[in-house]
């Protein structure tokens, strides 16, 4: 049922946003979004290994990738609605929900495909700081493509009405701007070696954008 | 006695009605024009204030909890005693901000208003300005999980200030686009525009009968589409007292300063005369960027 659904997201197939209840819809799209990533999470976390202590760090790394992308979803969203209501599309929002949701999914579907490749580099090379880069990289590579879906299931919307286009693109500054915090607030995602492994990093509950400002201008 | 009628207003009040009313202005059913034609907003204007006030609560508590949420950095003076004086003082003072803003922009509203040709009355432009800041309250509040959520892991308050900032300007400009286009729509549904006028019947007329022709895609306006021909001197003029509104709101943010309450000072309701707001912003930005 949900590898049928997981098959018409990254398809962008129009039954994902028509048949069934929204209801029932949103909490399926959840239920991929979820075990998808918490597939790619698992693999992420298992750096330092899978046995013992380091254990915990594929646990936790499997809850945090899910949890990155739901409350990022979950604190941009009140604005969204106000917007869309404003712009009087509140009639399309529940389809823009879906497709909003599917896409996260999309997301989490492109980076299970990819933890393969993970798993493959962190069996290669030991270097903690390129592991991080790796992800990163698998991760702005999964989002990136993700806009193909989200691009595909927008279209009928943006047809009845080409303000959808301009609202997508607010949605989009302000779930990046949001998630790139969360990102950071949930480190690590990995697990230093050399470092005991905790659900949250001492000290890490910091700003990710002063710490860029920081990086650039100091 | 009092305490029984104040009791009685807070439980009486019909908060179901007067954010279903809220929504109406939000959604665009309180200002189509066929809903304009009596040339004024048709809703108790008590409720839009009582709903005002409660979203400027709302949003009192997002910008005044900082000190509250962040972990105190080790220079930081400020005591636990401070950081909660400041979250009551935020929750009165932010309401106050707009109530006092718009008792100032009013009568700049209504007189400009009425030298650009249009026999709105007093009322009339009281709601709209009203509904114009519960617009901007709304926004604001849905921005508000985000605000607290870099209150919990920032302690920068230079950050906070500028994201603050940042929210505020956001909720501003959609709330000045729905007052240029409300009036607007205002103007026409009473025909005022005098050589526009047939042509305001006709484009709606027009309407209309697409309605009927498709019979599935309604012609409701949103709240903030534009609709119909303009007046450019009028809008000019309308144009200018919205920049003067915007300034005034600014500066008037900066007189009841602060709302977010630096850790670096202990608690003042207010701070003494000195410098404005846009320098204060300009400061806070070189901060983050040099500092």
């Amino acid at each position: 049922m949900l590898i049928k659904l997981a098959d018409n997201i990254i398809r962008a197939k129009p039954e994902v946003l028509e048949s069934g209840s929204t209801r029932q819809t949103l909490i399926n799209l959840a239920k991929v979004l979820c075990m998808s990533g918490m597939f790619y999470g698992s693999v992420m976390g298992s750096f330092a290994g899978i046995f013992g202590d380091r254990f915990f760090q594929v646990i936790f790394s499997a809850v945090k990738v899910p949890m990155l992308l739901m409350v990022t979803f979950g604190l941009s969203l009140p604005f969204f609605y106000v917007l869309n209501t404003l712009y009087g599309l509140r009639d399309d929002f529940k389809k823009v929900l879906r497709s909003l949701l599917a896409t996260q999914a999309c997301v989490t579907i492109i980076l299970m495909s990819l933890s393969p490749l993970t798993a493959l580099w962190y069996i290669s090379f030991d270097n903690y700081r390129t592991a991080i880069l790796v992800n990163f990289i698998m991760f702005s590579f999964a989002a990136g493509s993700s806009q193909l879906v989200l691009k595909r299931f927008y279209r009928p919307l943006v047809e009845s009405n080409p303000v959808h286009l301009k609202l997508l693109r607010f949605w989009i500054i302000i779930y990046g701007f949001v998630g790139v915090q969360m990102g950071w607030v949930l480190r690590p995602f990995i697990g230093d070696p050399n470092s005991q492994v905790q659900f949250f990093r001492d000290g890490a509950w910091g700003n990710a954008y002063l710490e860029l400002f920081r990086i650039i201008f100091r | 006695m009092i305490w029984d009628r104040v009791k009685k207003s807070v439980t009486g009040f019909n908060y179901r009605d007067a954010f279903g009313q809220l929504d109406q202005i939000l959604s665009g059913d309180a200002t189509q024009i066929s809903s304009l034609e009596k040339g004024e907003i048709e809703l108790p204007i008590k409720n839009l204030i009582v709903v005002m006030v409660l979203l400027g609560v709302l949003y009192g508590i997002c910008i005044g909890s900082f000190n509250l949420l962040h972990p105190l950095g080790e220079d930081a003076v400020i005591t636990m005693g401070d950081a909660w004086k400041q979250l009551f003082a935020s929750i009165i003072k932010f309401p106050l901000l707009f109530v006092l803003t718009l008792f100032i922009t009013l009568p700049s509203l209504y007189v400009f208003n009425a030298l650009v040709g249009s026999r709105l009355n007093f009322l009339s432009v009281l709601k709209l300005l009203v509904s114009s800041i519960a617009i901007m309250l709304t926004i604001l509040a849905s921005l508000g999980p985000i605000v607290i959520f870099f209150s919990l892991c920032t302690t920068s308050y230079h950050f906070i200030l500028l994201l603050n900032v940042v929210v505020c300007s956001v909720g501003g400009f959609l709330a000045l686009a729905f007052l240029l286009r409300t009036l607007h729509r205002l103007i026409l549904a009473q025909d005022l525009l005098l050589p526009a006028g047939l042509v305001v019947n006709e484009v709606y007329e027009d309407n209309e009968t697409d309605k009927d022709k498709t019979g599935k895609k309604s012609n409701k306006l949103s709240a903030l589409e534009k609709f119909g021909p303009t007046n450019k001197k009028a809008k000019n003029v309308i144009r200018i007292w919205v920049v003067v509104f915007g300034l005034v709101g600014a500066q008037m943010s900066w007189v009841l300063r602060p709302f977010i309450g630096s850790p670096h000072s202990h608690f003042e309701l207010f701070r003494a005369r000195e410098s404005n707001f846009f320098m204060a912003v300009l400061n806070s930005l070189m901060n983050l960027l040099g500092g």
